[in-house]
């Protein structure tokens, strides 16, 4: 693994002509984006990397109420943007803060985050309570669901050109809680929650959990039981108790299942206790 | 072959496409640039690339064509040293000395956006740069003595 068989780097300029030569070249290509994941992980079958760094993919902007991250954005320049800090109480920056070390963010970027999508993800459960949809390319322009980056079947992985988060997502209340062993060290287990909390009662709420040891998915019966109420230290430990059962935990050389289930519990009761300013009351 | 600015001089040098920039500098001779871990992990490999601290041994030499690299060996103004090198030597922040210069150029690059850090800023920017002799106590009283110094207060 690693890219010292690399034969050679192509700088496309146009979405086109990348995918076109991700087509032909197929298992001996990949898209080069920051590059910090293909310098440690290119199959050896990989000769031809394709520099997104042509196509303009830079920077984060705003179009309409809408917050576009390029995708060649470094988790850096993502955290930092004062668009990112105005979303849903800057919840973006504070959860990319605790992702990697500052040298790997200054070159790892937010579409190789997405499309990697490592089972201990933090930007990718933080991205699916956001609603964030990608722009990606596949010979054609494509709107995608966070979770349909990566590759299925033999189907080749689209082109993820920007992160796009919703206009709705500015006014959620979100938090996110990562258990790991170390400062930057990858999560045993994560969860992000968010949802519009009005009058002190819960819309259209989003809760996901990562690193079970699989990727970040939705935790359906947790959002169904706090969808439409209030929040109070019962319901908050119930929801605990639901996604502690509903996640898909196993064992890996991190965490047991079991620990991996209490570790959810509690990680959701922070969540959660952090939007009722419950914080004086310790989780354990 | 690969252009670019390595310690304020314009360098043109063979590179294969996987090579990373680590590997093309120590080639080079600039070895003031520690190969630790080779996977990101320690952060002995440090240099500012245009302006920012990156793991040398995570970048593809020929994705830095036309940029600028700032290493060890390039931060010291002739025979005087960077404020954060005196400082570290001031402090006493230096044991077996391997992971000074990653740790040396991640506080530069903090400073050059941060005049003024909290010590939780400090240790956020040298989170990457691992020690393994001394714990980084002294390493973050050094990177406030250089900010302090580099303020003028000093």
């Amino acid at each position: 693994m690693g890219v010292h068989q690399v034969e050679r780097i192509v700088r496309p300029t146009s979405r086109e002509e990348a995918w076109e030569i991700r087509e032909r070249e197929a298992s001996a290509s990949r898209f080069l984006a920051g590059g910090v994941d293909l310098v440690l992980y290119a199959p050896p079958s990989v000769t031809t990397l394709i520099d997104l760094s042509g196509l303009g993919l830079d920077g984060v902007r705003e179009e309409g109420d809408e917050v576009v991250l390029g995708a060649m954005a470094t988790l850096s320049e993502v955290l930092e943007s004062e668009i990112v800090r105005d979303v849903a109480g800057g919840f973006l920056s504070t959860v990319l803060r605790r992702v990697a070390s500052p040298l790997q963010r200054n070159a790892a970027t937010i579409g190789g985050a997405v499309v990697r999508a490592h089972p201990w993800s933090d930007v990718v459960p933080a991205l699916l309570v956001l609603d964030a949809r990608l722009d990606a390319f596949d010979g054609r322009e494509r709107s995608l669901d966070v979770a349909d980056s990566s590759p299925r079947g033999e189907s080749l992985p689209p082109l993820v050109l920007a992160v796009r988060l919703p206009g709705a997502a500015r006014r959620r209340r979100a938090s996110f809680e990562k258990f790991a062993r170390v400062g930057f060290d990858v999560s045993v287990l994560n969860c992000a929650c968010s949802a519009r909390v009005e009058g002190g009662v819960c819309r259209d709420v989003r809760v996901a959990i990562g690193g079970t040891p699989s990727l970040a998915r939705r935790l359906p019966g947790v959002e169904q039981m706090l969808e439409g109420r209030a929040l109070d230290p019962d319901r908050i430990a119930s929801a605990g108790r639901q996604g502690s059962e509903e996640i898909d935990a196993r064992d890996d050389r991190r965490a047991t299942a079991d620990y991996r289930r209490r570790l959810a519990d509690v990680g959701l009761r922070r969540c959660l206790a952090s939007w009722q300013e419950l914080k004086g009351r310790r989780v354990r | 072959m690969i252009r670019l600015t390595v310690d304020g001089r314009e360098r043109s040098w063979d590179a294969s496409p996987g090579d990373t920039l680590l590997d093309v500098l120590r080639r080079e001779g600039v070895v003031g640039v520690k190969k630790g871990c080779g996977s990101g992990d320690c952060g002995a490999c440090t240099v500012l690339l245009n302006g920012r601290a990156v793991n040398a041994c995570l970048v593809l030499a020929a994705r830095t064509n036309g940029d600028s690299v700032i290493t060890i060996e390039g931060i010291a103004d002739g025979e005087r040293l960077h404020p954060v090198q005196e400082a570290f030597l001031d402090v006493g922040a230096i044991q077996c000395g391997y992971c000074t210069p990653g740790m040396v150029l991640s506080a530069v690059g903090l400073l050059s956006r941060n005049p003024s850090p909290s010590e939780a800023e400090i240790r956020e920017a040298i989170s990457g740069n691992l020690c393994r002799c001394t714990g980084y106590v002294k390493q973050v009283e050094a990177i406030q003595l250089a900010a302090a110094r580099m303020r003028g207060e000093s």
